[in-house]
């Protein structure tokens, strides 16, 4: 039995981090193991999306910040984002009374100077600044919108994260200038790595959360093109591993959030004019040039064989599991390309899609980081969030519904497209930014 | 917002946990009241002390506290014990609330913020953090915490190393320390690096010891298990800091060294000035430098030229560079050749001397510190071209019969001579790179215990690349163990199989460029009847190589005419350094876009293109857009062209690039963006044009 002799052998010499790669690895391959093996109409119920239990699960969320939340009294803002938002992406809204009980809210987090603190009474910070504004924004409406005041107050630790908020807070209002912007833009130069990717603040190492922070922020203050977006989409490309999901930083274990935070990386960039995108139809970024698309190709809609690649990842394994997360470098995704003639976009959107509906939804309701963990909010909102770039991830604009090929599972899981830059439903970002224009 | 911990949701006793959220409410609505009342009492203070070790996200909380330490600092004067107790709760406060969470923003912010006012000791923080890093090796609030501290107290570089290598000694896989590493060692590069410009002496034998202690690190950490990504990831680190060039050095130039150069008359050119002029004239004679590396300040103060004649003018040096208009590796200029200053019958010596006085530097801010002289023959030449007065001229056709294999001694002779002399001798790379190749060869003996796994092979096979490069001037070694590495890679590992190709590329234009036998056996003669054998051009042919990517320009700067047809050619970056090129053929390649033909734009001389039979207008997405670096992604320029033309993205891209060429034979049919618009659009872009697709223009 030489074969398990060297398992052994591998066991044995394993560092504390592999030994929890594999174990989550072995966990996720029963996942898709098990659900290759069952017939074909079993496999799409289990991939719906268990809308009803989501609903349920976050308005109950919205109705009693329960007492286990504590850790979560300095961010209550932030709550409110992530169910809101997750119930905007589900297409759902909330009810009359339950919209002005977050509005009263929110409001009263809001501080007399500017700015809205993680508490009644507490004070302001730009990151909870962030989420009550998005939360308001979600909800939309005049109540909800006019109840913002307008003035920006700056406190607080400095770091990539600060930067984002503060700049995607003035955008949103329409009150970003110059001034705010100033600095920004070395700032998070400076932030990124030689791996490519951004890091929370300079020397750090590059991390998923803080790249889409940086480069989001970067896009909003025009200067998306200073960073190596080269290197930048190698580091992004390379997150995306065997489970399917995306890890936030080099050689740490997958976890759903960063479905968004990596995912949505890709859709930035899928939309900066530079890379023939539509550009993002705010006024603070200058449309550098847009196309006039009429004469576009239609090649990629006809590749519907990924879906099946998605859906069997065990016989993929040979070549990506050594292809993710590895150190070769550069070109896979370009190959994938050139291969399959599958033009857009630059990672495996169903294999993400399919750790996210097979891995981290519940069924009874909420999503959780990956299989063995709990449910919360904060991966119920980023893990949607996910999705609903993957699925629009083929789509030319926002207003052009993805073909079904571009949706796992039964078409009905579609979401609400997100405007990339704010993560806030698009819709809304559009009534908000109509709102507050006229102002 | 990330990467917080969630409590998960156990099943507890329901009455305990409500009566503990109640407790807690009505904490944090004292302290609330306190907050707005500025009170800032013993009392007040202990209770926010409380709430935070409960709840360290609560950042009012620290806030508040941050404003009692200031008026309580304020009223104690300057009493040292005072002072050192207000600050030690502070700091004990911290510490309790980051054991309830160490991921808590608030916390870590307001211990860098006690720090900041001198107080506590390094060991003191040490001790905290190593406590913190055993619970999680990876927290980067931890590390980031760690590089403040080590900073702030100025902590020795080596004793950091030691900490990230008892991490790495600890747990191989994690990365956090590995990167920590890297943090320090190119600091220390660049810091040994200036005490080397200062001594002037080959000082080389520092930072070869710490290089080499390193790959003696990653190398027990890579041998231990070779399937760790983070132990590879630092070795490619590593790979590239051994040979990556401090120093900015010319690497070759056109003229080479030693040329002897024949112009044309000026008088015989003025005649035909449109036709296929091979040589290039005395009113527009190209200089190029190309350097090793990125530089900036190459201008008529940095490089003197000198010559038998009067220039009249500063020379302007123009960066070859898409990115960056001030910095470039390849710079060339032009010299126009006053008429009356030119007699037949003279050679005039030209020299171009490089970095005699200081100014020009590498984008890293390294001075270029080795001066170079480049000197060089002109000849004026009478013989007129026999077609010249022919308004019909022929066209220029890529096909096989039209190519004579190279006979040594016909044409060309000044150019076949200088084949063998196309780089630039350094002595100081030579003698730098001597570890550096030392080092490289123990890696390599090393890793061939590897070659049965995939990474092996790779790292195998990049070792011997690099190897090379470290000697540019020696005669590549091991390209054939290369290349079949690469083949192999290719068939093992599909999903990368660009990635290799591309490589393999790279490696076999090396071995193409590398000696004069090699480049000869490459050249051939165009042969056509309008053309008479005297003017016959030697025409460099890569074709049907299955190349994927361009390299070894600084080779090739003598190339006038140039067939890379039937390649697997997605992007010409690099391309523009072939200031000479007047005849391109790129068809039946992987062209996506006209992005991807960006450098075509620097080739002033060129006169022929073919970019026919390839992919250009096929695809909605333009994928050299993410893959190379290119300013179309980046800005517009100006506009005048009558935007009815431009309404499609291609027609656009079209426009920028070969909107100032001076094309008089261009080929695209075989892409999918041809019709009969486009090349009217082409006609009216291109004044000078005469054949477009084989078909003379009116």
């Amino acid at each position: 039995m030489e074969g398990e002799g060297a398992a052994t052998e591998r066991q044995r010499r394993a560092t504390a981090s592999q030994v929890d790669q594999w174990a989550v690895q072995d966990h996720v391959f029963k996942i898709y193991g098990a659900f290759a093996s069952i017939p074909r109409s079993a496999q799409s119920v289990i991939l719906e999306l268990q809308r009803d239990k989501h609903v349920e699960y976050l308005t109950r969320g919205l109705q009693q910040l329960g007492p286990s939340f504590v850790v979560l009294d300095a961010n209550r803002p932030w709550l409110c984002y992530w169910i809101l938002h997750s119930i905007a992406l589900l297409g759902e809204s909330v009810d009359d009374e339950l919209e002005d009980n977050a509005i009263d809210f929110l409001s009263r987090c809001q501080d007399p100077n500017g700015g809205y603190g993680g508490g009644p009474g507490q004070m302001p910070h730009l990151a909870t600044t962030y989420a009550a504004v998005n939360s308001l924004v979600t909800l939309g409406g005049n109540k909800a919108l006019s109840s913002i005041n307008r003035w920006m107050h700056d406190a607080g630790e400095i770091d990539v994260r600060a930067c984002y908020t503060a700049i995607s807070v003035a955008s949103i209002l329409n009150i970003l200038d110059d001034e705010l912007a100033k600095g920004v833009g070395n700032y998070i130069l400076s932030c990124q790595t030689y791996e490519g990717g951004i890091a929370g603040e300079p020397g750090s190492e590059a991390h998923g959360g803080y790249t889409f922070c940086g480069l989001a922020a970067m896009i909003l203050i025009n200067q998306a093109n200073r960073l190596d977006l080269a290197s930048l989409i190698d580091w992004v490309a390379f997150r995306q591993g065997v489970e399917c999901g995306f890890q936030g930083r080099t050689n740490k274990l997958v976890d759903g959030c960063y479905s968004f935070w990596q995912g949505g990386v890709f859709a930035l960039l899928q939309r900066l004019p530079a890379f023939g995108g539509e550009g993002f139809g705010t006024s603070d970024v200058e449309v550098e040039w847009v196309s006039d698309s009429t004469s576009e190709g239609d090649d990629e809609d006809r590749d519907s064989s990924d879906d099946n690649e998605a859906l069997h990842p065990e016989q993929d394994q040979e070549g990506h599991q050594s292809s993710s997360h590895s150190p070769e470098s550069s070109t896979a995704v370009h190959i994938q390309h050139s291969r399959h003639n599958q033009l857009e976009p630059l990672f495996h959107t169903m294999a993400l899609q399919q750790y996210i509906v097979l891995c981290s939804q519940e069924q009874e309701g909420g999503f959780r980081d990956k299989p063995g963990k709990a449910r919360d909010y904060y991966h119920t909102c980023y893990c949607l969030s996910g999705l609903s770039v993957c699925q629009y991830s083929r789509s030319k604009n926002e207003n052009s519904p993805p073909l079904p090929t571009s949706v796992l599972g039964p078409y009905s899981n579609l979401l609400e497209p997100i405007h990339p830059l704010y993560n806030v439903v698009s819709r809304q970002y559009h009534d908000a930014q109509d709102f507050f224009s006229k102002y | 917002m990330h990467g917080r911990p969630r409590k998960p949701l156990k099943p507890v006793d329901e009455a305990a946990v409500a009566a503990k959220a109640e407790k807690l409410r009505a904490l944090q609505s004292e302290f609330l009241s306190n907050h707005q009342n500025k009170i800032y009492s013993k009392e007040a203070v202990e209770l926010s002390a409380k709430l935070l070790e409960i709840n360290p996200e609560l950042y009012t909380a620290w806030n508040y506290r941050k404003l009692a330490v200031q008026q309580n600092l304020a009223q104690c004067e300057s009493d040292p014990e005072s002072v050192n107790s207000i600050l030690d709760e502070e700091l004990k406060v911290v510490e309790n609330a980051l054991r309830q969470n160490f991921k808590s923003y608030g916390a870590w912010h307001h211990r860098k913020w006690v720090l900041e006012k001198g107080h506590s000791s390094m060991d003191k923080e040490l001790g905290l953090l190593d406590k913190f890093q055993a619970m999680d090796a990876r927290n980067f609030h931890a590390w980031n915490y760690r590089r403040f501290v080590a900073a702030l107290m100025k902590r020795s570089d080596e004793d950091e190393l030691e900490h990230t290598q008892n991490m790495i000694d600890k747990n191989l896989s994690n990365y956090s320390a590995w990167h920590n590493r890297s943090n320090f060692l190119s600091r220390n590069c660049s810091v040994l690096l200036s005490n080397l410009m200062k001594k002037a002496a080959p000082g080389f034998t520092s930072k070869d010891e710490v290089l080499t202690r390193e790959y003696e690190l990653v190398r027990e950490a890579l041998f231990t298990d070779e399937d760790d990504q983070s132990g590879w990831f630092y070795h490619l680190w590593l790979l590239d800091q051994t040979v990556r060039s401090e120093f900015p050095l010319l690497v070759s130039s056109w003229p080479v060294e030693g040329s002897d150069i024949s112009l044309p008359a000026a008088d015989y050119l003025d005649g035909c000035a449109s036709m296929n002029v091979f040589h290039y004239s005395s009113r527009n004679f190209p200089l190029v430098l190309y350097f090793n590396q990125s530089v900036r300040g190459v201008n008529s103060s940095t490089v003197s030229v000198s010559c038998g004649f009067n220039l009249n003018i500063d020379l302007i040096w123009k960066p070859l560079s898409s990115t960056d208009s001030q910095s470039a590796k390849v710079w060339a200029t032009h010299l126009a050749i006053p008429d009356a200053e030119l007699h037949s019958s003279e050679a005039y010596q030209v020299e171009v001397k490089v970095g005699f006085s200081q100014g020009i530097v590498s984008t890293t801010g390294v001075a270029y510190s080795h001066p170079s002289q480049i000197s060089f023959q002109l000849h004026l030449q009478k013989t007129p071209l026999e077609s010249g007065q022919d308004s019909r001229f022929g066209r220029i056709q890529w096909k096989d019969d039209c190519f004579a294999v190279y006979e040594p001694g016909s044409a060309e002779p000044d150019l076949v001579n200088l084949l063998d002399n196309l780089t630039i001798k350094n002595e100081v790379e030579s003698t730098a790179s001597t570890w550096q190749a030392r080092i490289i060869d123990d890696e390599t003996n090393i890793f061939r215990d590897l070659l049965d796994c995939k990474i092996g092979k790779l790292t195998v096979a990049r070792l011997l690349t690099a190897y090379n490069s470290l000697r540019p001037l020696d005669k590549p070694v091991h390209c054939k163990e290369v290349l079949e590495l690469y083949s192999e890679l290719m068939k093992l590992d599909p999903s990368h199989y660009q990635y290799y190709k591309d490589n393999h590329s790279l490696v076999l234009l090396q071995q193409v460029t590398s000696s004069k036998e090699s480049l000869l056996s490459r050249c051939f003669h165009y042969r056509d009847s309008t053309l008479s054998t005297n003017g016959s051009p030697l025409c460099l042919r890569l074709n049907n190589l299955a190349i994927s990517q361009l390299g070894s320009f600084e080779k090739l700067l003598w190339v006038q005419m140039l067939d890379l047809s039937n390649n697997e050619l997605q992007s010409i970056e690099g391309l523009e350094a072939l200031q000479l090129l007047s005849q391109l053929c790129l068809s039946n390649n992987k062209f996506r876009s006209f992005t991807a033909l960006e450098s075509l734009r620097y080739l002033k001389s060129l006169k022929v293109l073919d970019i026919s039979q390839n992919e250009i207008g096929s695809h909605s997405i333009d994928t050299t857009r993410y893959l190379f670096r290119s300013p179309l992604s980046h800005s517009v320029g100006s506009c005048d062209w009558n935007i009815n033309y431009l309404s499609s993205e291609t027609y656009w891209e079209a426009f920028f690039v070969l909107k100032d060429m001076g094309l008089t034979q261009l080929d695209v049919a075989g892409n999918a963006i041809t019709s009969k618009s486009f090349n009217v659009f082409l006609e009216k872009l291109l004044p000078t044009l005469k054949w477009l697709d084989g078909v003379e223009v009116n």
